[in-house]
């Protein structure tokens, strides 16, 4: 027995030894058969037909991209948290925030969205003007934006260069590529609704690839490019606020000839080809994603006072919201958001009191209610409701973020919003917002109810979901409080679902036994236009519509008309006063006479930045690290205590 | 004992076959496809179509189940429907070393813990010493990891400043043979707290194992015989107690060895550590069948292997077990 354990432990030392040694192999690129989709334009029968091909490729994929450092040179590095692996760096692909903020530092757009009025400023594109019904709209691009790639083994950023040994420039063909490429349904791209204002592209998006008209629909999508530098877009109906969108990630150019060649991994670093402000230098999945300076981009020099100092990126990829702030504190983050249970602490430490921010957030909380399921097919019921929740209180003790009491759906940061206008639900503002405050509010619930049927809410029973998360259960539990102590005999349930399950109750097509009376949901601008908001989420036909609202309610009904009516009018409505108008008149009869949602309150943004850090602090989505500021000989005094 | 080892293995293909099968079902059972949603707004079906189509969705569930076995025979585990850019193979690869060395680290750590301090309670049972040490031991297996987690960070990261506060000290294009990890300071000093966070608990249930076995062990007659043939206090408990003691801890070591080396959810999480345990959660969430199809598959296949090199085990331990 003795003789075999020592021969079991010397075997086990020549195996770990030989491993060890052996292992000093640098990584080969392997060659690997994938399939990929190509295009090619072609001369048929004297007319230019594209045509699209599936074919098996030989590529070769470089298992792993470290870049070499070069010695001796020290960059002006930010360190930032991305918050969690990226999904995608793939423009068409892009739904999260966490994807759209890399893009957004990598890939230049038609327009680009001003940080405080979030109107369109030019980007790729110079100027933009559109024809009197507002359905076509033409953009005119620079021409002197390369595409530039970041060679891994010089740890140079390069200009790419095509067949010829051309630079390739950004160009209309690129648009018109990137716009198709969103559209056509083999991408897979989720975020493709936003672009069905263009013509043809719904059609496109939801077409069988395998279809005979299918290349048709390909062709006929309204995007063209007039001359090189020159795009046309043809929109489904009139929109003054197209260039907003035309600043999105799904309308960007895209280099066509790479993600041919590379297929899905074209996103990859040392593969992926970009144009704007930073390059990608390397992707550890999971780990963390580098950013470079591209100094082949224009807006170095061009918008030099605006422009900031920051050389490279160095973003980790941490989930926990406490861990990132323990990091910060550690000094290995310039900036982090603040968890919830920290904000005390920090409004109360001397130096982190100073480094704290409160910004809004483009975002609105609200309790949705489902009009057809009893008692909440009431309205006097749902404004009850709506008007039994202290908002106030809510923001101050329960989720603590300096969150502003909503009274609209639409964000103030949205054109065309009129939130905080007291004219709209004035029960939801307290008296020094210009609102009736808490104890009015009650008070008119309280006559509401009476009128209903439900005096002080007895009999009345509602179900309130939300979907599983610490913070929605301790508003719903805290609104559940609320809404006993305004009306005693009321009775509220409260149930949770996992989020996907939940979403799928939620949605209009889901059977109505399924729904609760009461629903929480959230609402993101897309693009900062109130058409994303009132329209897209609520029209009853066109929008999401979770409260089912419909013309055939015989108490709102006539309302849900007009409202309808209003949407689509302000949606075409060219002078912007007037639009604003439309707007405000169809918050005012969506929340306070339909009552479709009680909104609770506008997100805001609690975060930290240390002191050598002169950042903007604008969407989540558009970081705009570009103008960002790092006192760096501070913050190396800072690291190296 | 050949035969039975060959035996054992072939028998391992039926077991993952019905594992795999059920996981796909049930995975599919679930409300809510992949693609139903981008973020909070709910696609139009015959976009959701379009997706699923390409992804092969669309297929009756057979055929979907076939197609994944004939990838799985030559090795692809798929795509993954949120990673885009990624397959499962990439996810599993980036992903698998750095919880397989968390845990082969926690896992040395318990042991070498556990143990010794079971052994030293068991042998000074009802003294000051057994005492002590089953204290601490209900302490560890008590301190769940998510307070023993940011508590390490709080007290040994950033107040003492001994260690880093978060993430591991080397990722997947460090690793030797895809594995390994350069044996630099930098990836010592960030697999400290981590290790410790998940190897305390750990050691603390080997180390009660280890106590409550060895006090029964040495009350059987052939340790009585054995002191009575005169042999050294040392040999009996190291050569014939040690043995049979640790019967109960190998049986537990098997499927403990597969659960921790595939990650562990909520110390990775905290630590923000980029293993695999995230993957487990998340793609179920995200109703991503590859990975839910290659996670499950993965901890499966080192469940039935820990099994089988367990019951190996038991043979080299009591050579009254014998197989056929």
């Amino acid at each position: 027995m003795l003789a075999r354990r020592r021969w079991l432990t010397l075997w086990a030392f020549v195996v770990i030894a030989s491993v060890v040694l052996s292992a000093c192999a640098q990584p080969t690129p392997q060659v690997v058969k994938e399939t990929v989709v190509v295009t090619e334009v072609v001369e048929k029968e004297g007319a230019t037909v594209v045509v699209t091909k599936i074919v098996e490729k030989e590529v070769e994929k470089i298992v792993e991209v470290t870049p070499t450092p070069v010695p001796g040179e020290e960059k002006v590095t930010l360190n930032i948290n991305w918050g969690t692996e990226p999904p995608t760096a793939d423009p068409s692909l892009a739904t999260d925030t966490t994807s759209v903020g890399v893009i957004e530092e990598l890939f230049l757009g038609l327009t680009d969205l001003d940080d405080e009025t979030m109107e369109a400023i030019p980007e790729l594109a110079t100027e933009w003007s559109s024809n009197e019904d507002r359905t076509v709209w033409t953009f005119k691009m620079r021409n002197d934006v390369p595409w530039v790639r970041y060679d891994p083994t010089t740890g140079q950023v390069e200009e790419v260069t095509d067949d010829e040994g051309n630079v390739r420039i950004v160009n209309a063909h690129d648009v018109v590529y990137g716009v198709k490429r969103t559209c056509d349904p083999r991408t897979g791209s989720d975020y493709a609704y936003v672009l069905y204002i263009v013509k043809g592209c719904a059609d496109l998006n939801m077409a069988d690839p395998e279809a005979e008209n299918f290349q048709e629909l390909y062709d006929a999508v309204g995007v063209r490019a007039v001359d090189d530098f020159t795009v046309e877009f043809t929109l489904e109906y009139g929109a003054g606020f197209f260039p907003q969108i035309a600043s999105m990630w799904i309308a960007r150019p895209m280099p066509q000839w790479i993600i041919e060649e590379k297929g899905e991994r074209w996103i990859e670093p040392g593969f992926i080809q970009t144009n704007g402000p930073y390059v990608m230098t390397e992707w550890v999945h999971g780990d963390h994603l580098t950013l470079e300076k591209n100094p082949l981009w224009y807006g170095w020099e061009e918008l030099a006072d605006e422009a900031g100092n920051i050389e490279k990126v160095y973003g980790v990829m941490i989930e926990e919201a406490s861990t990132a702030f323990a990091l910060y504190e550690d000094n290995e983050l310039d900036t982090a958001g603040v968890p919830l249970d920290q904000i005390e602490r920090v409004k109360a430490d001397p130096q982190l009191s100073k480094e704290f921010v409160n910004t809004p957030i483009n975002c609105t909380y609200y309790y949705g209610f489902i009009t057809k399921k009893p008692p909440t097919d009431d309205v006097r019921v749902r404004k009850a409701l709506s008007m039994g929740i202290d908002r106030k209180t809510l923001v101050e003790t329960v989720t603590k973020g300096g969150q502003i009491p909503a009274n609209a759906f639409t964000n103030p940061l949205n054109f065309g919003s009129p939130a905080l206008d007291p004219d709209i639900a004035p029960w939801a503002l307290p008296e020094d917002m210009g609102g009736w405050g808490y104890e009015k509010a009650v008070a008119e619930g309280k006559k509401l109810l009476e009128e209903a049927g439900y005096p002080d809410g007895e009999g009345l029973d509602i179900l309130l979901m939300h979907n599983v998360s610490e913070g929605h259960a301790r508003i719903a539990q805290a609104i559940q409080a609320m809404w006993k102590s305004a009306y005693p005999k009321i009775n509220v349930t409260i149930e949770t679902q996992e989020w996907r399950v939940y979403l799928k109750t939620i949605d209009r097509e889901s059977p109505l036994e399924d729904k609760p009376n009461v629903y929480r949901l959230g609402w993101c601008a897309d693009y900062p236009h109130a058409n994303n908001w009132i329209h897209e989420v609520f029209h009853p036909t066109e929008g999401a519509n979770e409260p089912l609202i419909s013309e055939d309610d015989p108490q709102v009904g006539e309302a849900v008309a007009k409202f309808a009516q209003l949407t689509k009018q302000a949606q075409v409505e060219p002078d912007p006063e007037k639009q604003k108008e439309l707007y405000k008149e169809a918050e005012r009869l969506f929340v306070d006479e339909i009552v479709g949602i009680a909104p609770i309150y506008y997100y805001t943004r609690v975060a930290v930045g240390k002191p050598w850090l002169d950042r903007v602090w604008g969407d989540p989505g558009r970081l705009h690290i570009w103008k960002w500021k790092i006192d760096w000989e501070a913050k190396k005094a800072a690291m190296g205590k | 004992m050949t035969r039975y080892i060959v035996r054992r293995i072939l028998w391992f293909i039926p077991v993952l076959f019905a594992i795999a099968l059920v996981t796909f079902v049930l995975a599919r059972a679930m409300p809510g496809g992949p693609f139903d949603f981008a973020g909070d707004r709910s696609l139009p079906p015959s976009v959701v179509a379009n997706l699923e189509r390409k992804y092969h969705l669309d297929w009756p569930l057979w055929k979907q189940f076939a197609a994944w076995l004939w990838d799985l025979l030559h090795g692809d585990l798929g795509p993954s429907f949120r990673y885009r850019s990624l397959t499962v193979n990439d996810i599993i690869k980036q992903t698998f070393p750095v919880s397989f060395q968390l845990g082969i680290l926690s896992l040395a750590l318990a042991l070498i813990i556990g143990i010794p301090a079971g052994t030293l309670a068991a042998l000074k049972h009802n003294t000051w010493v057994d005492y002590f040490s089953s204290f601490i031991a209900i302490l560890g297996v008590s301190i769940p990891n998510i307070v023993l987690a940011p508590f390490l960070i709080w007290a040994f990261g950033l107040k003492l400043g001994w260690f880093p506060v978060a993430r591991w000290g080397a990722d997947y294009t460090q690793f030797y043979l895809g594995f390994i990890p350069p044996m630099t300071s930098d990836f010592w000093k960030h697999a400290v707290l981590p290790t410790v966070a998940l190897g305390t608990g750990l050691s603390a249930s080997i180390a009660r194992l280890t106590r409550a076995s060895l006090l029964q062990v040495i009350r059987e007659d052939y340790i009585r015989t054995a002191r009575a043939k005169g042999l050294r206090e040392r040999t009996i408990i190291i050569v014939h107690a040690m043995k049979n003691a640790l019967i109960p801890v190998v049986t537990v070591l098997g499927p403990l060895f597969a659960a921790i080396v595939t990650g562990t959810f909520v110390v990775e999480q905290i630590f923000g550590i980029s293993g695999m345990g995230q993957h487990f959660v998340d793609s179920v969430n995200n109703r991503d069948y590859p990975i839910v199809m290659g996670t499950t598959l993965l901890y499966s296949v080192l469940l039935v292997v820990a099994n089988l090199a367990v019951d190996i085990t038991y043979a080299w331990l009591d050579p009254r077990i014998r197989y056929e």
